[in-house]
């Protein structure tokens, strides 16, 4: 029933249930621990252990690394990390232990936009500094939160265009049935209008459907130059193999969602994802683009049986040292005042590039690129630009955008809230 | 999203073999998903909610054989004959405990469907890598459809549904395990050993979830410990549409099922097919409560009656 | 029974003959004398853990509802819904709807109302529905099950803007905000969080349990149990078995609305998984595991169970957390197979035999009156 840090706190619940009441007085203050500590909540296991896994491997690396480093202000950082199971409530009642119990310094969590949402009510009532660090949909603009991942906007600005000029611009979308899905195929649907491209089809699959021989048929029937594929979890990965077998790998897919996180061009024999490009912040194959580091091995010396870098475990861990800068700048670990070293703006050497962090929008600018996957499902990077948070920073608000320097806010921005989509 | 499919493929001879071919594999899709559960809820009384983790062991079954070097076919069978010693394994240690004690027989099958798809994860990692979809495809006018989804697997389907018929039908253990079920005390008393006949039973059962499992590791894309939920509610809604009678209601259930499947998903998009399914099942539930085969003896006993 | 001359004992007599009877576990003075010590317990409390420790039990308080829902229909009337959460996440949506539309504190608590309404008229609807058109047994599990899933996948799919109602959005799979429950007249209203709304689900689940306490105990109760164990002679004894079922159908499913109400208030938030065979499938092992046909054994089971799975997500000591899922189903296994009626019942059971064989030992004429059975 315990945890294995077993606090007194803990000890008393305990007996509290089975009533062994000695009412010994306790009372106050103060978590499980003393020194810095750091929340970790990735899913090890159920339906997004995939992608959770490396997430929770590469945070949980940097953070011993900085402690191998003589640790933060000084102090070593602790590390609290149970698997949430990819259970949503799970995930809200592990929010309230680690922010109130375990007094986390800061928190990473979460994979899926619902998990970030079952959580957010929590995150605002205790103003709790915390990074997101799953690529999204976008537009969340949040006092405590940093979404680092790359957005819709950012992923679908570099791969789009870049397949538009080189295919033709009948574009057929395919994108799983819900937040994500539907607001990338806005996204599409903004980028397409932009820049006069046609959107032929657009198709929403339920996350739970594996056969895709209709959606198959139809995109036969409508013959277009392209598919923008926002397919998410393992059960529409299925897609990639049934086009396959359908001889359909001449059609190109663009997609946000393929290869950077699941890494099916791994998993699967080729010519499964042959003919599909990504864009992607990083992937593994990018290696690290830093002076005198590598990234990629530290992780596998690290983590020997892990599967593969992901593109999301890349921002755990430049993450983690944004972080850890700012609590140095800052000379304390209290979230107010890290937080607002971190609106500053702040540059940090990832993996991936150089980035900056966008101190109005808390969101990155990323240095994003196309992946392609070719015959052999070898990865190539192209079409390299720099993409900034544009959207929360220039066009919400009827183009004053979101800052939250300058105000309070626990909101969501869509597409409809500025284009006609 | 009210637009769920773009445009509505228009009705011509090439669209409408692309319907056929989609009715066909959700057919075999959902009579394989089904047949082992049906078995074991049909004769035994025991509700497997394990049942898609026991497909699942014939997919890592099939799928490690396969990656350690051996042909598909043979890796096929590698991963029935797991399932059917893990089947009888269970049966021996916890199925058996549940005989006739139908909702008991569903918490315990969680439990154990946890422990299956944890222990799984633990000891296998993450994922497998895929196996590619064998056979190809055909192709008529602008379209296409797999060969091994759509042609090859309805027809192992009926194959196995027409050998379960002769097998209970025809031979001395078919007759003898319809006796058991019926009336174990009886069976028992006429020199049958009920419990060889329950373990055999319960290892049939297996076996077609570790066949299910085998057939589809090629056609499930990813292979993950989370898998086997796909196969888990078509199974259970086909089985109390089909009702009391195992092969013939497995049989209708998945043709109406799979009608309604693939009609919807092919003019409206796959979320209506998925609704469709489910609705239909509501429907037919309220207005059939034994199923399809308890609707139909029933009007053949009225029938009789009246003549 | 002694004669009491005492009035308020007598008062108290029959209170105690109103919650006590054949169907329900702990009919002993020494039971009310634990339960009471439970009930100061559990109000003290919020006194002496943390914080966190008293909002994690509100969760499971609410979750309690799920768990007396079932136990009523499925250990007292033989119906086994897999779908009780159907209920629950229809209350939790409604509320949601209400709560965002008006913000006053009058008028969350008409949300409050509705949603429960909502989800007893949904009950109501789907109990009429089965048990006129003949779904029995197993049937009727699969239907509710079925149903479940149907809310499951309608709700993924409302994210986008148009599946609103007034200002608020359904959200598919990223689920719904939910407004904190407030009591209150006006704008001016307490809203209920931690301590506070802890003491309200402890207060609602006091009344709730035995309020159902006597409900099985009455003559109802006894039809019910009646159906259970055998429908058609029930039925042959002039019982009208639909309606009977549809009652306690629509009962079972006022509670678990109830707990939807609390559940999404408790974490501002609400989502399809709800609806999800994962989460469906929980009360039926809470009250497998507890006893069905033991309303205190569900309540005690649903508590125990979530707070191990939780702890266990962290693992316990040398075990990591990657065993949790391997340890609950284990165990699961382990009590439906060495346990089959339940922890309570067996335990009664248990009680009960050991007693006896000490009356037998002590050649006592008298048999005890307060027999716990």
């Amino acid at each position: 029933m315990n945890s294995d840090r077993v606090s007194r706190r803990s000890v008393l619940a305990a007996a509290g249930t089975g009533l062994g009441m000695s009412v010994a007085g306790c009372s106050g203050s103060g978590g499980g621990s003393s020194g810095p500590t750091v929340g970790i909540l990735e899913d090890r296991s159920g339906n997004f252990q995939l992608n959770g896994t490396s997430k929770w491997q590469a945070t949980r690396l940097a953070i011993e690394e900085i402690n191998e480093n003589g640790g933060l202000l000084g102090e070593q950082i602790e590390i609290v990390d149970p698997d949430p199971q990819s259970d949503n409530s799970r995930y809200q009642e592990l929010t309230e232990r680690l922010i109130l119990q375990d007094q986390v310094d800061a928190l990473w969590a979460g994979y899926s936009s619902a998990t970030r949402e079952a959580i957010r009510p929590i995150i605002n009532e205790n103003e709790q500094l915390y990074f997101y660090t799953t690529q999204y949909e976008g537009g969340v603009c949040d006092n405590t939160i940093f979404p680092v991942g790359a957005t819709a906007r950012q992923q679908l600005g570099i791969v789009t265009p870049y397949l538009a000029d080189e295919f033709g611009e009948d574009i057929y979308i395919i994108a799983a049935d819900y937040n994500f899905g539907q607001l990338s195929g806005d996204w599409v649907n903004v980028l397409a209008q932009e820049n006069g491209y046609n959107i032929i089809g657009e198709e929403y699959i339920p996350l739970d459907e594996t056969d895709f021989s209709s959606v198959i048929n139809r995109i036969q029937d409508e013959d277009p130059d392209f598919i923008m594929s926002m397919l998410v979890g393992a059960n529409h990965e299925n897609f990639y193999d049934q086009r396959a077998t359908n001889g359909m790998e001449d059609i190109p897919i663009g997609t946000s969602t393929a290869m950077a996180q699941g890494h099916e061009h791994i998993r699967y024999d080729p010519p499964a994802l042959t003919n599909v490009y990504a864009g992607v912040s990083y992937m593994e194959e990018l290696g690290d683009l830093r002076e005198g580091e590598n990234f990629v091995e530290d992780f596998y010396d690290r983590w020997p049986d892990a599967n593969y870098l992901n593109q999301e475990a890349q921002n755990n861990y430049f993450s983690v040292y944004l972080w850890a800068e700012a609590v140095r700048e800052a000379e304390t670990f209290d979230q107010e005042a890290v937080i607002e070293v971190l609106e500053e703006g702040q540059e940090v050497s990832a993996p991936s590039g150089e980035l900056t962090l966008d101190g109005a929008t808390h969101h990155m600018e990323h240095e994003m690129r196309v992946a392609e996957a070719d015959e052999e499902h070898e990865i190539s990077f192209t079409n390299n630009e720099r993409i900034g948070p544009s959207f929360l920073r220039e066009e919400v608000e009827g183009g004053a955008g979101c800052d939250l320097r300058e105000e309070d806010k626990t909101t969501q921005y869509v597409p409809s809230d500025v284009y006609d989509v | 999203m009210i637009e769920v499919a773009a445009t509505p493929l228009q009705l011509s001879a090439p669209s409408l073999g692309a319907l056929l071919f989609q009715f066909l594999n959700s057919f075999g899709f959902i009579i394989l998903a089904t047949v082992g559960l049906a078995i074991i809820f049909g004769m035994m009384g025991v509700i497997n909610l394990a049942h898609g983790e026991f497909i699942l062991i014939g997919v890592y079954g099939t799928a490690l054989t396969y990656h350690a070097g051996v042909p598909l076919p043979l890796a096929m069978v590698a991963g029935v004959v797991v399932t059917t010693i893990f089947g009888v394994i269970v049966e021996r240690t916890v199925v058996r405990h549940l005989y006739d004690r139908l909702l008991d027989s569903m918490v315990a099958t969680w439990g154990l469907a946890l422990v299956i798809s944890q222990l799984l994860l633990i000891v296998f990692g993450s994922s497998l890598d895929s196996i590619s979809t064998p056979m190809g495809s055909v192709s008529y006018g602008p379209f296409s459809s797999s060969i091994y989804r759509s042609i090859f697997l309805p027809i192992v389907a009926v194959a196995v549904l027409g050998g379960l018929y002769v097998l209970f039908t025809r031979t001395e253990f078919g007759v003898k395990a319809r006796a058991t079920i019926k009336d174990p005390e009886t069976a028992r008393a006429m020199g049958v050993d009920t419990d060889r006949m329950y373990v055999s039973t319960f290892a049939i059962g297996s076996a077609l979830a570790g066949l299910t499992g085998a057939l589809y590791a090629p056609a499930l894309g990813s292979i993950t410990p989370n898998r086997g939920s796909t196969f888990l509610v078509e199974a259970f809604v086909a089985v109390v549409v089909g009702g009391p009678s195992v092969i013939i209601g497995t049989l209708s259930a998945s043709a109406v099922l799979s009608v309604f499947n693939a009609t919807g998903s092919f003019f409206f998009g796959t979320f209506i097919g998925q609704m469709l399914l489910l609705l239909v099942a509501i429907v037919a539930l309220r207005l059939l409560p034994d199923g399809i085969t308890g609707y139909v003896k029933d009007w053949q006993q009225r029938r009789r009656a009246e003549q | 029974m002694s004669e009491s001359v005492d009035a308020e004992a007598s008062v108290l007599d029959r209170l105690r003959g109103r919650l006590e009877g054949p169907n329900t576990y702990g009919n002993s003075l020494p039971f009310w004398a634990v339960f009471a010590v439970v009930i100061a317990g559990l109000a003290l409390y919020p006194q002496l853990v943390g914080v966190y420790t008293v909002i994690q039990t509100s969760r499971y308080f609410a979750l309690a509802f799920l768990a007396l829902s079932l136990s009523f229909i499925w250990g007292y009337a033989g119906i086994l819904s897999f779908g009780q959460v159907a209920f629950f996440g229809v209350a939790a949506y409604t509320f949601g709807i209400i709560g965002l539309n008006f913000s006053s504190a009058t008028e969350i608590m008409a949300a409050l109302v509705g949603a429960i309404l909502v989800g007893t008229v949904a009950a109501a609807i789907v109990g009429y529905f089965m048990f006129y058109g003949g779904v029995r047994d197993t049937y009727v599990t699969i239907m509710t099950l079925v149903i479940a899933l149907v809310l499951n996948t309608f709700m993924a799919q409302t994210a986008g803007s148009e599946w609103a109602v007034g200002v608020a959005q359904l959200g598919g799979f990223n689920g719904m905000d939910i407004p904190s429950l407030t009591l209150g007249i006006g704008q001016s209203g307490f809203v209920l969080e931690r301590a506070a709304l802890y003491y309200a689900l402890l207060a609602a689940l006091v009344v709730t349990y035995l309020g159902l306490r006597v409900l099985v105990n009455s003559s109802f109760g006894l039809t019910m149990v009646a159906i259970r164990e055998d429908e058609a002679r029930t039925r042959t004894f002039g019982y009208d078995v639909p309606f009977v079922k549809l009652v306690v159908f629509t009962i079972g499913g006022a509670l678990a609305a109830v707990g939807g109400v609390f559940y999404g208030s408790w974490g501002n938030y609400i989502d399809p998984t709800v609806f999800g065979i994962a989460f469906a499938a929980l009360p039926v092992v809470w009250v497998s595991v507890g006893g069905r046909e033991s309303l205190v054994g569900a309540l005690g089971a649903t508590v125990l169970i979530e707070r191990m799975r939780t702890e266990l997500s962290s693992g316990i000591g040398p075990i990591g957390s990657e065993w949790a899922l391997v340890i609950v189903g284990g165990l699961l296994l382990g009590v439906i197979l060495f346990m089959p009626a339940g922890v309570v019942p067996t335990a009664d059971d248990l009680i009960a035999r050991l007693r006896d064989r000490r009356t037998e030992r002590g050649q006592s004429t008298n048999t005890p009156e307060e027999a716990i059975e």
